[in-house]
């Protein structure tokens, strides 16, 4: 298991935090009826989002202190984020296919890119953190 | 203790004997970062106490925002395989009769069902990820607090699970609960709980009258009201029917895995494969009793053309006063008659009374009026709620060796129905909804 200390206990945290603030931000507009075409209206995809925020902001105290507890959060929010961020990109891939069979009428473009894809590819850089502290760990 | 019953005393040794495991372990363990894992890291946060329910439904409606979405092209795909083979069936059968039936029955009824097949193998997909990971186990567990604190049994959590699969299964599942009255609570209560029969009509009526962008949502609606109206049934049984506490729930739960492709390949075909034997079977049979009587006299409906004067007409125009106050005419009384049989015959019913295919069923259903957003809704609670099918009755009967009990689950289901299907009209009309 990689050196987790106060240190980088604190580096950690706050990338957390951040990740944390934006899922929780873009959870709020989803639910409170979107802005723009980029955040949609959406109650359960916000809520989603809440939940994903909720998760890391947990985390954050104690791992800001280098104990186990708050990476275990990290772990958490960030599987969750990777399921709903996996979850869109499937979705823009199923709606191209559409599109191929001629069901539907354009394609996918940038605006279709959720908060929920944004934030999955700025939680990578704390994925690749926190696995390099737990690639030896058992199962 | 010695007065108390065998099973009271085994929960007893259960709790002693973790008790006497936990004592040992904290005396010859010390607990530091080195000696976690990923089970312990992951439970830490899927078992937190105030977070567990809410990833739990979270994750709940990631399922079903996956099943829904992602099964679109491949329904479109056999739409299409459909579409071509009824063009195929007018030009080239010359024989009335037959053309009909292929026409009508076959691609119209049949391919109505068959088109969701990709949903139902995606769901059962994404749930044996979510068993084969060991997460499945953890929702049991999280569920568990709520439940207890309800007066429920936890182990009911499980056969509730799954019967989003299928309910027969779900219901024999239950022998493993050995209180006698928590058994039968969990039996009576698991019809409510929304197995893969009923997704097609969800998706069906879900995509027409909430579009595309929102029916993942509302097909999530749907298995949520099977939830909550579950549990309250159980409580109403737990304190009318059967009194007294549920015994308490030891579950152990399994070290998380990552889930190979072949196993979750497997566990999807297992389930699945049970449409597609209903689908050869039962459905396709009610189908052609279905075409049958909307063809037939055949002479006065000039072929299946004139639905009204047919037989099945007659037949729904009868049972059409009991459905009317809720806006539904006479082609859904008899959709929910035969869906009795097997729920995914409710959509094969609409494309032969229709006469169009998958592609065109939906828009169909909100183009005639016969569905708007809240009579859609309350519809689709409506087969959600009455009475399972028939597979399903006669398990009930046999798990719980009494034809009265399968007749008391029947009797309560359609009052449910018609309560919550009635409460859902009233509140959407009072709100000034149509």
């Amino acid at each position: 298991m990689g050196n987790f200390n106060f240190k980088t206990g604190k580096r950690l945290g706050a990338y957390a935090l951040a990740l944390g603030l934006a899922s929780l931000a873009a959870g709020l507009v989803e639910i409170l009826g979107g802005y723009g075409e980029m955040i949609p209206s959406d109650w359960f995809g916000g809520y989603a989002l809440v939940v994903i925020a909720a998760t890391y902001l947990n985390g954050i105290n104690d791992v800001s202190k280098g104990k186990y507890d708050g990476l275990s959060f990290l772990m958490g929010g960030l599987f969750l984020t990777a399921i709903f961020g996996v979850l869109y990109l499937l979705i823009i891939g199923a709606d191209g296919l559409m599109y191929i069979l001629g069901e539907a009428d354009e394609l996918p473009a940038f605006v279709d890119l959720r908060p929920a894809i944004w934030i999955f590819i700025f939680s990578l850089p704390l994925a690749c953190a926190v696995h390099k502290l737990t690639r030896r760990m058992a199962w | 203790m010695i007065d108390s019953t065998n099973e009271e005393m085994a929960v007893v040794l259960a709790e002693m004997r973790y008790k006497a495991i936990s004592d040992l372990l904290a005396s010859v363990l010390s607990k530091k970062g080195g000696r976690w894992t990923y089970t312990d890291m992951f439970d830490h946060v899927f078992l937190h106490k105030s977070l567990g329910i809410p990833i739990f439904l979270a994750l709940l409606w990631a399922v079903f925002q996956f099943t829904f979405s992602l099964s679109e092209p491949f329904m479109a795909m056999i739409e299409i395989a459909f579409g071509w083979l009824g063009g195929l069936a007018e030009i080239g059968i010359s024989n009335p009769h037959i053309a009909s039936f292929v026409s009508g029955g076959i691609v119209d009824g049949l391919g109505s069902v068959l088109v969701f097949v990709p949903p139902i193998f995606m769901l059962f997909f994404a749930l044996s990820i979510l068993e084969d990971s060991g997460y499945l186990a953890r929702a049991a567990f999280v569920m568990d607090r709520l439940m207890y604190k309800l007066g429920l049994h936890g182990r009911s959590f499980i056969p509730m699970m799954m019967g989003f699969g299928c309910n027969i299964p779900a219901i024999m599942a239950t022998r493993s609960i050995d209180n006698e009255k928590d058994r039968m609570i969990t039996i009576l209560v698991n019809p409510l709980i929304s197995c893969g029969a009923r997704l097609p009509v969800y998706v069906l009526i879900a995509g027409a009258v909430f579009g595309a962008k929102y029916a993942g949502t509302v097909i999530f609606s749907m298995y949520i009201l099977g939830i909550a109206l579950a549990i309250i049934m159980a409580l109403i049984f737990r304190r009318t029917l059967f009194k007294g506490d549920p015994s308490p729930f030891v579950l152990e739960l399994p070290a998380y895995l990552v889930p190979t492709a072949k196993t979750v390949i497997y566990h999807m075909w297992e389930r699945g494969k049970l449409f597609l034997a209903r689908a050869g079977t039962i459905i396709f049979g009610t189908v052609i009793i279905v075409w049958f009587l909307s063809t037939h006299p055949w002479d006065a409906t000039a072929g299946g053309v004139i639905i009204e004067n047919s037989y099945i007409a007659s037949l729904g125009r009868f049972l059409e006063p009991i459905f009317s106050p809720f806006g539904w005419d006479w082609m859904t009384a008899v959709a929910l008659l035969f869906g009795f049989l097997a729920k995914e015959v409710v959509v094969g019913t609409y494309g032969i009374l229709l006469g169009v295919g998958e592609e065109t069923l939906g828009e169909s259903l909100v183009g005639l009026g016969l569905f708007t957003p809240l009579t859609g809704y309350a519809f689709m609670a409506f087969v959600l709620i009455y009475v399972p099918c028939v597979a399903t009755i006669g398990i009930i009967a046999k798990e719980m060796h009494s034809y009265k009990w399968a007749a008391f689950v029947m009797a309560y289901l359609v009052v449910l129905a018609f309560l919550v299907s009635g409460s859902i009209i009233g509140a959407g009309r009072l709100l000034g909804l149509s």
